[in-house]
């Protein structure tokens, strides 16, 4: 039960880190680290054997988002 | 429970305040980042996968309009 604590404080602790930061390419960091810990708290709450996927779902969404931004953000190939 | 709450506040406030689209997005990611414990809460598992797969969708979506400009 205490591990389910830890990966919220993570989350609510990196939310307020992606809040307080100017530069939008430090904020990406600390958006991983959100997904991550909501992946935690996502398999942690439920004893349900169909838990994993819907992690393992949300991990792989959250990823493909937060890569989707960075390579946004940095306009791509030059040419 | 309490900590996935202020997460969803935290993102709202957020996506309110800031003025880059980049930043806004950021922010949206976060909101929906605190709603899927409230999904898994109940049980809707099959809810929570789908979701989690059509939301960076929408989000990809969002980044072809606005795209920077100066590239």
């Amino acid at each position: 039960m205490i591990a389910i604590y830890v990966c919220a404080g993570i989350a609510v602790y990196a939310a307020i880190r992606v809040i307080l930061e100017r530069n939008t390419m430090r904020k990406l960091p600390f958006l991983n680290v959100v997904s991550f810990a909501v992946t935690g708290i996502i398999a942690l709450l439920l004893p349900h054997p169909i838990t994993i996927a819907a992690a393992a779902a949300y991990f792989v969404g959250s990823t493909l988002e937060s890569n989707a931004i960075a390579s946004a953000w940095s306009g791509g190939i030059k040419k | 429970m309490i900590a996935c709450s202020a997460l969803v506040l935290i993102g709202m406030a957020a996506a309110i305040l800031h003025r880059d689209p980049f930043d806004k997005l950021i922010s949206l990611s976060i909101l929906i980042a605190g709603i899927f414990p409230f999904i898994v809460d109940r049980g809707y598992l099959d809810v929570a996968a789908a979701t989690a797969l059509i939301a960076p969708l929408s989000t990809i979506f969002i980044l072809m309009v606005c795209r920077r400009e100066n590239t």
